[in-house]
């Protein structure tokens, strides 16, 4: 669907109004919101596990040839607790479950949107907003948060173990220096950056699905700009979150 | 192959559907042109016209998932346009809608998609008292017996069967039928055709029907409304509209019937079959 | 036969599809005819439509790391040290895979949603019936054009990585622009700057396989396109991800 940039951005926000509005009305489905939950849980974390694991021990690799110059790699564990907690574990669970769960919304919307299906439950006086995007937003909003603390632990784990078996660091010195490096606070925003990803991410992709163009290319494309939209915007948020969170 | 016009009654029922002045445009292009149209209650209404003319447009308009850019309609005397979602949501749930491709969720077993707006709207019926409404629909469209087959393993005209038995379910006043024979070969086609002919004996209520199909149309029909080009180009009883003068009505409607033994008076157009002596 | 088995066997089957898939393009690089504008096209036009997200990306997160960084250094008292800090992580991580996962994100799944609506409505097999090798004229061009794309990218998005450093330290934060700029290649070589560049190359490759090949095969309507559209997204970043690890293993590390 061709519509300009600023007539999307104003439809978008009614479309996250409309949302409020039919929950309002009729209410919201608590075992559709867990179900979706363990769903988007379930998917991501296989591939979660495994990319956090990687980039985490990268993580320490780069940390440690970056600061070995400057005599300083016996701090690389706090560099990597602080680098990991404070911004890689949300964006990269952000990223992840846009990829996943992003383009799943958009697609499965986009279809149902070509088939004429949702059309059907509206004649049929049953509000997709509330029945299909609501419990999804509030599934995300639950899981995410959940996948931010996977990936922090994840991470440190295999940045430990690359800084232990691959760099000689000594483990003992780098668990103290990743202690040092972060407070509770730390973790808690990260929840918070999780929470809002994650409902950026699912509003952004059932608005692409809603609007979709027809026939199989317009799945395509609204999966296509859903995951690119929701990528981006978590981004350019985490930065915008961080300024607030440790601005100074 | 003889078909039963019905005979036009003196003074149709009230409408239960009031299109006044209904006007829409998609950019630039004008899709619907001051249409005005009464849907008389209890009657089986015909929509149609050629491809492109606006039909799908003017039904999305009359359920309430379009809104024109002028006038209004009006179903059971509210104007549904104007209404706030909760009542619109009480008017849908007095119809049914049978969607070209079926809409039905592939998700879900034939029964489970017939049973859904009774999920949502029953009013609490107990899963038995759902299951019995659904077999008595599914008997009734002829899919006896196909509660728990996979949606997605239907034929065209399976599908289209299942939908109407799920338009039907809630009892409606009025059903809606998007294209009936849209993508369905010649002999189920006709299945169909006989199938809406049954639910109209068997059911009463009120249908309006959008179609490019004649002959099938016509032999359901009580109205016939034929558009042209956005336009309304005849309005009336089948008998009616069949002797009309109108040259987009005869060419259209002389392509599938045999006119020559329906019709009275009218101006005879050059075509392609010779005339039949009379 | 268990579920287990049946999805173990089929992810074997994918492989082996996979393997087939890639010998033949390997063939076809060797062998003529070629079509290297089609190639150059797809080049330009993958960048053209990632250009505008790698950018929103990459300049956050230089940000970001300008952000932390002197969160840090300010704790040591080693703020001269940050406009490094943000030049090393820049060119040797954050370039080469902020702008390699946006264009696994918007060029792979505009690439596999393209083949895959060419698959669904069979017009690659009308190709094929035309003569014409559907593999060597609507695969591999893709192929190439998002390899080559990436480098391309990849330099933007390190300027825009720098320059968002930049913006943050000194604009934001007050710290002096003389000293930033003095110190940016302090711990940078010539050599992170090649290495970033064969990272974009290496990832670029990885994405064009992983898209041709879901959108190739994608099967099952429109609901097949979306699926083969989210299978690249994912599966790309993976073996990025771990072709980074491996990279950075080999590239940055000392033998222990």
């Amino acid at each position: 669907m061709s519509v300009g940039p600023v007539a999307a951005v104003r439809d978008y926000f009614r479309f996250v109004a409309a949302i409020g509005r039919s929950v309002q009305r009729e209410g919201l489905s608590w075992s559709a919101s867990v179900k979706a939950a363990w769903d988007i849980g379930v998917e991501s974390m296989p591939i979660l596990l495994v990319i956090a694991g990687f980039i985490g021990s990268n993580l320490s690799l780069q940390g440690h040839a970056a600061f070995a110059p400057l005599g300083a790699q016996r701090m690389l564990g706090m560099f990597v607790s602080l680098a990991g907690v404070r911004e890689l574990a949300p964006i990269i669970a952000g990223s992840m479950v846009a990829a996943k769960a992003g383009t799943q919304m958009a697609s499965q919307l986009g279809v149902m949107r070509i088939q004429e299906q949702l059309d059907a439950l509206e004649v049929m006086a049953v509000d997709p907003l509330a029945h299909l995007v609501a419990p999804r937003l509030a599934g995300i909003m639950l899981a995410l948060p959940a996948l931010v603390i996977v990936a922090t632990f994840t991470m440190i784990a295999a940045a430990y173990a690359a800084a232990v078996m691959q760099l000689g660091v000594g483990g003992a010195t780098f668990l103290r220096f990743a202690a040092d490096g972060v407070q509770p606070i730390d973790f808690a925003y990260g929840e918070v950056k999780g929470a809002v990803f994650g409902a950026v991410i699912c509003t952004v992709s059932c608005w692409y699905g809603f609007h979709c163009g027809s026939g199989p290319e317009g799945v395509g494309r609204a999966t296509n700009q859903a995951v690119v939209t929701s990528a981006v915007l978590c981004v350019v948020l985490n930065y915008l979150l961080s300024e607030v969170m440790y601005g100074g | 192959m003889p078909l039963t016009i019905p005979a036009p009654e003196p003074t149709p029922p009230e409408a239960v559907i009031e299109v006044r002045g209904v006007c829409r445009a998609f950019g630039s292009n004008e899709v619907l042109k001051n249409i005005s149209v009464d849907i008389p209650a209890r009657r089986t209404t015909a929509i149609i016209g050629p491809s492109g003319t606006g039909k799908s447009v003017l039904l999305k308009h009359i359920v309430g998932l379009l809104t024109p850019d002028k006038g209004e309609i009006r179903i059971f005397g509210k104007n549904i346009h104007a209404l706030p979602r909760k009542e619109l949501y009480a008017v849908r749930k007095r119809m049914g809608m049978l969607f070209q491709a079926g809409a039905l969720f592939d998700s879900i077993s034939v029964g489970e998609n017939i049973g859904f707006p009774l999920v949502h709207h029953g009013g609490g019926l107990s899963e038995d008292q759902i299951r019995a409404k659904v077999n008595e629909k599914l008997e009734l469209v002829g899919m006896a017996g196909f509660y728990d087959r996979p949606t997605a393993a239907l034929s065209g005209g399976q599908r289209k069967r299942v939908s109407l038995a799920r338009a039907i379910v809630m009892e409606p006043e009025v059903v809606f039928f998007d294209e009936p024979n849209s993508g369905l070969d010649p002999i189920t086609s006709d299945t169909i055709d006989q199938l809406i002919r049954d639910m109209k004996a068997a059911l009463g209520i009120t249908f309006v029907v959008i179609s490019h199909d004649i002959v099938g149309t016509v032999g359901v029909a009580d109205y016939i409304c034929v558009l042209e080009r956005g336009g309304v180009a005849a309005w009336g009883s089948t008998a009616d509209v069949l002797k009309s003068d109108h040259p987009m009505v005869r060419a259209f409607l002389s392509r599938n019937l045999d006119l020559d033994g329906i019709s009275g008076n009218r101006v005879p157009l050059p075509t392609a079959r010779p005339q039949q002596p009379t | 036969m268990s579920a287990l088995t049946q999805q173990s066997l089929a992810a074997v089957a994918g492989f082996g599809r996979f393997g087939t898939f890639c010998g033949q393009l390997a063939i076809r690089t060797v062998t003529r005819p070629f079509y290297p504008r089609e190639a150059l096209a797809y080049a330009g036009l993958t960048a053209a439509r990632c250009l505008a997200p790698v950018l929103a990306v990459t300049l956050p997160c230089g940000m970001v790391i300008a952000l932390q960084g002197l969160q840090i250094f300010d704790l040591y008292g080693a703020q001269r040290l940050l406009s490094s800090l943000v030049s090393v992580a820049v060119l040797r991580e954050l370039s080469p895979v902020m702008a390699c996962v946006l264009v696994a994100a918007q060029g792979g799944s505009s690439c596999a949603a393209e083949l895959g609506s060419m698959r669904i409505k069979e017009e690659i097999d009308a190709t094929e019936v035309m003569g014409i090798d559907a593999l060597r004229y609507h695969v591999l061009p893709r192929l190439l054009g998002l390899t080559l794309a990436c480098p391309i990218l990849g330099t933007f998005g390190a300027l825009a990585g720098l320059l968002g450093g930049y913006v943050t330290a000194v604009m934001l934060k007050g710290e002096a622009s003389g000293v930033y700029l003095a110190n940016l290649w302090a711990l940078t070589q010539p050599a992170d700057l090649w290495a970033g560049i064969f990272k974009t190359l290496v990832f670029g490759f990885s994405i064009g396989l992983v898209a041709t090949f879901h959108g190739f095969y994608a099967r099952g309507g429109a609901a097949g396109v979306g699926r083969a559209v989210n299978e690249t997204v994912v599966r790309s970043v993976l073996v990025f991800v771990v072709v980074n690890y491996l990279l950075t293993s080999a590239l940055f590390t000392d033998a222990p």
